[in-house]
């Protein structure tokens, strides 16, 4: 049993109290996510996700969360590594950088990666006229997601490497190995939980990004609608049902995701 | 071992997890999925109430046709949003080939980004105008508030839901309706227009970024009544879901939907797929469609093809007003923005 | 050799944490680097596998220059104090690591690795990890994975220090083995004496950076060359008393200095005796060679070791004799004396502490820096050479190139003039910036005892070059600074001039000192305006003279009439054929009338001028 520690009177009034103030806040609301994509049936629901449109977003929303983990696990790692080992002038300025996607909203994110890239942007004005033009385009999505999730990497394998003793790398030096052989048999391993939370994190949060995807996307169906794209489209039509389903979809997903993220670190922690 | 073989399975069961989602979201790309990737497309973009009609009817009819004249499979990617929005984003450069605009003032705005030369769509066969519909006024079932033309939507008590005319063209349109039936309505009174638009603003209870969005909003139980494009009321009912009744005023604004084909985004091999898809729009078919859809034909002839069209006793049109471009200076911005605005914001 | 290092140097900041360090280790030899934490110790081993760059000096590894090499290209074995053990791989792994970046063939590995772990005792743990493994068996991993390569050289970093005192003595015997068994030359640092001395076949004790002591350990235990390698190895008692002939005076007791104890008479003199070197005993020792007590001692602590018992006892305080180690407590008097008894033995309540053997510590030798004056003359290093021999100093040989200076080419020059001259056993020292501001920091930085520097009269004068390096040290005078001037022999006849307005004490001793060990005559001079000098001027150059002949100097007076101290001294400097004048220099702030008459002096002197700060 897992009583209370210092209440004397039993846990029941603080956690009822809790429970009211989430139930209208958090448990609610996802509820509603199901009861609306089930209001009409199974058969309704499968319907929705059988719909080709649907079906793409889908699709498309988890490539380009598998794409953002992968292409920002071994950047943010990359990253991580430079700011944890190196000493040099502006690392402060850069580790705040760095960091900065999570404080920028993500609308600002968008409009900013097409002032960059868009046709008539500082960068895309120059490489429109060779037929190279990211924004609209898949590549554009990915670019925004990339922005938009970076820190999550870093936030998540950067206090491992900190807390990591240099003198695991200096015992694979002196042993021999060169700086490729430390990092993949030294470091890569000690890193292996924190790259996999980051990596979770990075394609929770890719599936779910909206604000800077609709800018950059052009939401294009079945070419770069995405599935939070495809559900607000649906849902501005008024087609609630089908915006309800895929809505589930995302939300069990996420759900998933939730509970690989609490077990990894119980994982590590058996092991370590 | 127990303890190793269950560990095992706890790491492997996520990857293969992993691993499925990923295949399956890579399968329609994979070369043997037999989903070959269509290398012709052509990009539409068009304002919010086009969803349906386009992605259900005109595409299909226009694919079938495509496919028995040449054989090719044509791909249309459609995308819609509200009329500025689509505006906007084109502007900024998303590839659309072809843009259904809801006003003419938006494709007005392409050609002063210089996207297409000015006054292009005007070359295009009715002037670039592929179909009307009138606006009306969506009320509660049995109209509890006894609402029959836009003069009671000034009565107090009474919650308007209406688009925002910064990112909707039918926002515009319903503007103009409510101005011009003032206007027609008391030709001796000097300042009627502006007292009617003046008295359904004030009672505007929420704006919704498209006309599309309004009336999800007014489904969703805001307010009294929806000012919105009568094909809308019209395509709902035929599917049975309008749980509203449709009030025709007596005067009101028919809407003409501009096409813009913007060149500079036709690629040299999609041009002849394109011209056709334009052609086929003013095509019997296509405008058979729109009016099946509630859409008011460009033929006169083919709109008593639906019987559901209601009854206007005095239609006018923007070039009533002299077009959009003094519309928009004069109603919209002269009167609407500079005047009823400032007048309903306290 | 296998490992040799010479002047390594490495700084933190403003921090030399390693000073300039050189040492050679044999191969097989287990040589124990012994110190504080916080001495450098550790930084010597890291400098020597490369994980960190020296900032001076060079390592040899087997005769090959590797100071910029990385450390993964020294073919040394690293034993980290935390082990380091990889987490993620097995023990087998671990060993095999070393031997799979050098892309062994497996059957190898797997050999190399069997092999290992049955050395070590770790047979069977071959599939376990670190978490399943206590401190002792990841330590003994950590050494299976060094050796697996079979490095050359075996750096061990405190490798006991986290583990509990059992295991630690079962592990040092079989490090022992290990490393006798290989025959690879070892490093291991520790603060840990016993330690040092149950593994080390040689110890090398640092402190601040500095290696003070290298020695075996008995040599180390038994015979300290310092006070702090007395002190920090092995307990024991410090007295300071006085010389007098052959014997050195610790009250009533006198104890025989040995021949090759370089001395003085009347000079201080510490003597070192270790607990066990002390007996109690009931009745005063009696018969001709009796050894010398110390006094009779009250027993008031007793701590029980095994087979001895230590007593610590209380003593009356003795004539003129001050304890070092172990600290007084404050307040306290007498002495306190560690002695070692058989645990057995019954102790009367007051005993006689009676010595059984003890150590005369020597002075550490004087450092002498000897600046070039960068004109291919040697007149400094000749006087360095002479100056050396007489007080068995060591010699730092200090050139200073202008700012910016590729320092590295004045080394080779500097180097062939040392060899020319005679003194191979002087270290060589090149710095780049202002010549008197870089004397004075290596002076600082070497504690060297004596500047030497080059002077030529008038040199200071000379329009648009400012004043001579050697007038502009005199503002300083941290220490004695000889102004070396031509001809260059062995001085033999020194002029103590005490003229210099009061005459101050420094300037006799030390003069004195000077004349003792080059077994010169010394003649005091005084110089006056023609009358008669008081009373307790005579009386001071008596004492003066006194002090002189005590420290066995033939010593003589000499007053003389002059119009200004400045020019009886150049007269009487002149007319006495003078090899070395001692004069005495000022303060800053005690400056004016007096410090003027130094310069003059050193202005017009025909021969070398030491300047000895009144506060040395």
């Amino acid at each position: 049993m897992n009583g209370p520690r210092t209440a004397s009177r039993g846990p029941g009034i603080p956690v009822a109290f809790l429970l009211l103030v989430l139930l209208p806040l958090i448990l609610m609301p996802l509820a509603a996510v199901f009861v609306f994509a089930f209001k009409n049936g199974p058969g309704t629901f499968l319907e929705s996700l059988r719909d080709p449109d649907a079906q793409f977003a889908m699709r498309f929303s988890l490539l380009i969360a598998f794409g953002t983990a992968v292409v920002n696990a071994v950047l943010g790692t990359f990253a991580a590594y430079v700011l944890s080992k190196y000493r040099f002038a502006g690392e402060r300025s850069l580790g705040i950088v760095v960091n900065l996607p999570v404080a920028i909203p993500t609308v600002v994110v968008g409009t900013s990666l097409l002032l960059l890239w868009g046709p008539i942007g500082l960068l895309g004005r120059l490489i429109d006229p060779l037929g190279l033009q990211p924004m609209f385009t898949p590549a554009g999505v990915l670019l925004a997601h990339l922005f938009v999730t970076f820190p999550y990497m870093l936030g998540a394998v950067k206090p491992v490497l900190d807390e990591l003793e240099t003198t695991y790398e200096e015992a694979a030096q002196t042993i021999g190995a060169n700086r490729w052989q430390t990092f993949r048999w030294v470091l890569l391993p000690a890193l292996r939980g924190g790259i996999f939370t980051g990596a979770l994190l990075t394609f929770a949060h890719s599936l779910g990004e909206f604000g800077a995807t609709v800018m950059v996307s052009g939401n294009l169906r079945l070419r770069t609608q995405t599935a939070p794209l495809y559900i607000f489209a649906k849902f501005e039509a008024g087609n609630i049902a089908q915006a309800n389903a895929v809505a589930a979809v995302l939300a069990l997903l996420s759900f998933l995701i939730f509970f690989a993220l609490l077990r990894s670190p119980r994982r590590r922690a058996q092991q370590g | 071992m127990d303890g190793l073989r269950e560990r095992s399975l706890r790491i492997a069961l996520p990857i293969a997890l992993g691993g499925a989602l990923f295949l399956w979201a890579l399968w329609p790309w994979l070369p043997f999925s037999g989903a070959a990737n269509p290398p012709r497309t052509i990009v539409f973009y068009g304002f919010s109430i086009l969803g349906d009609v386009f992605n259900e009817g005109i595409f299909p009819a226009f694919q079938k046709e495509w496919r028995q004249r040449t054989g090719e499979k044509v791909e249309i990617l459609g995308s819609f949003a509200g009329s500025g929005t689509v505006t906007n984003q084109i502007i900024l450069g998303v590839p659309a080939d072809v843009a259904l605009l809801s006003l003419e003032s938006d494709a007005q705005k392409l050609a002063a980004a210089g996207v297409v030369p000015d006054g292009i769509w005007r070359e295009l066969p009715h002037a670039g105008i592929v179909n009307r519909t009138p606006f009306v006024i969506l009320v509660r079932p049995g109209n509890p508030k006894r609402i029959r033309d836009f003069a009671d939507l000034g009565r107090t008590g009474i919650g308007v839901v209406h688009p925002d005319p910064m990112t909707s063209g039918g926002a515009n349109w319903a503007i103009v309706a409510e101005y011009g039936a003032g206007v027609r309505g008391h030709p001796q009174k000097p300042d009627a227009g502006f007292e009617m638009l003046f008295g359904v603003w004030k009672n505007v209870v929420a704006q919704a970024s498209s006309a599309r969005a309004a009336r999800t909003q007014f489904e969703n139980g805001f307010g009294d009544a929806l000012i919105t494009y009568e094909q809308e009321a019209l395509r709902d009912r035929a599917l049975g879901k309008l749980r509203a009744d449709i009030v025709y005023p007596r005067r009101t604004v028919l809407s003409e939907h501009t096409l813009v084909v913007i060149d500079r985004n036709v690629l040299p091999g999609e041009r002849k797929r394109a011209r056709a898809l334009v052609d086929f729009l003013w095509g019997e078919k296509a405008q058979r469609i729109f009016v099946e859809y509630g859409f008011r034909s460009v033929v006169e002839d083919l709109n008593t093809g639906n019987s559901a069209f209601g009854r206007i006793d005095d239609p006018f049109r923007i070039a009533d007003f002299g077009g959009w471009k003094r519309a928009n200076k004069e109603i919209v911005e002269g009167v609407w923005r500079k005047r009823v605005l400032p007048k309903v914001k306290h | 050799m296998s490992i040799v290092l010479k002047d390594l140097t490495k700084i933190f900041g403003k921090h030399r944490v390693v000073d300039r360090v050189s040492l050679e280790v044999e191969p097989g030899e287990l040589f124990v680097l012994l110190g504080e934490s916080g001495s450098g110790k550790s930084t010597i081993l890291r400098l020597i596998a490369g994980l960190w760059r020296a900032d001076g000096g060079t390592i040899l590894l087997h005769g090959r220059d590797v100071t910029a090499t990385p450390p993964r290209s020294r073919g040394v074995g690293f034993v980290f104090q935390n082990y380091s053990v990889f987490r993620h791989m097995s023990v087998a792994e671990n060993v095999e690591f070393g031997l799979r970046v050098r892309r062994r063939p497996r059957a190898e590995r797997r050999q190399r690795r069997e092999e290992l772990l049955d050395l070590l005792g770790l047979g069977g743990l071959g599939h376990r990890y670190a978490n399943q493994l206590s401190g002792g068996q990841q330590q003994r991993v950590a050494l299976a994975r060094a050796l697996a390569y079979e490095p050359q050289i075996l750096l061990l970093d405190e490798p006991f220090g986290a583990l509990d005192i059992k295991i630690r003595a079962q592990l040092r015997r079989s490090l022992r083995e290990i490393q006798r068994k290989l025959g690879v030359a070892t490093v291991l640092v520790t603060h840990d004496q016993v330690e040092a001395f149950e593994l080390g076949d040689r110890i090398g004790v640092i402190e601040r950076g500095r290696l003070l002591e290298v020695g075996r350990p008995e040599d180390l235990y038994e015979r300290p060359r310092s006070l702090a390698v007395a002190t920090f190895v092995g307990s024991g008692t410090v007295l300071v008393g006085r010389s007098h002939g052959d014997v050195a005076r610790f009250g009533d007791v006198e104890l025989p200095i040995p021949a090759e104890v370089p001395h003085e008479s009347g000079a201080r003199v510490r003597v070192l005796f270790r607990p066990e070197d002390v007996s109690l005993s009931e009745s005063p020792p009696g018969g001709a060679d009796r050894p010398p007590v110390l006094g009779r001692g009250e027993i008031f602590d007793q701590a029980f070791g095994g087979a001895t018992k230590r007593l610590r006892l209380r003593l009356p305080p003795l004539r003129e004799v001050r304890q070092i180690a172990p600290p007084l407590p404050y307040g306290e008097e007498g002495l306190i004396v560690e002695a070692d008894v058989s645990a057995e033995e019954r102790t009367p309540q007051l005993p006689w502490v009676v010595l059984r053997s003890w150590h005369i510590l020597r002075r550490p030798a004087p450092r002498l820096l000897a600046c070039d004056p960068g004109d291919g003359t040697t007149d400094v290093l000749e006087m360095a050479d002479h100056l050396a021999d007489a007080v068995e100093g060591a010699v730092t040989l200090l050139a200073v190139a202008p700012e910016g200076a590729q320092t590295s080419k004045l080394e080779g020059p500097l180097t062939a003039r040392r060899d020319e001259v005679g003194l191979h056993r002087a270290a060589v020292r090149v710095r780049a910036g202002d010549p008197v501001e870089q004397v004075l920091a290596e002076q600082a930085e070497g504690v060297h005892d004596f500047i030497l520097v080059g002077f030529r009269g008038g040199e200071g004068r000379r329009p648009g070059r400012g004043e001579s390096t050697a007038v502009r040290l005199l503002d300083y005078l941290p220490v004695p600074i000889l102004l070396v001037r031509g001809p260059i022999r062995r001085p033999r006849r020194i002029l103590i001039c005490t003229a210099v307005g009061e005459p101050g004490k420094a300037d006799i001793r030390i003069g004195g000192w000077v004349a003792r060990q080059l077994a010169a005559e010394a003649t005091l001079l005084h110089v006056h305006r023609g009358e008669e000098p008081p009373q307790w001027v005579r009386d001071h150059l008596r004492r003066g003279v006194a002090t002189l002949r005590s420290l066995e100097v033939a010593a003589s007076l000499t007053l003389r009439p002059a119009e200004t101290p400045a020019e009886g001294i150049r007269d009487e400097s002149r007319e006495g054929d003078y090899d070395l004048i001692v004069v005495g220099g000022h303060p800053p702030e005690l400056r004016g009338e007096r410090e003027n008459v130094t310069r003059q002096v050193v202005e017009l002197a025909g021969c070398s001028v030491l300047v000895v700060p009144e506060s040395a």
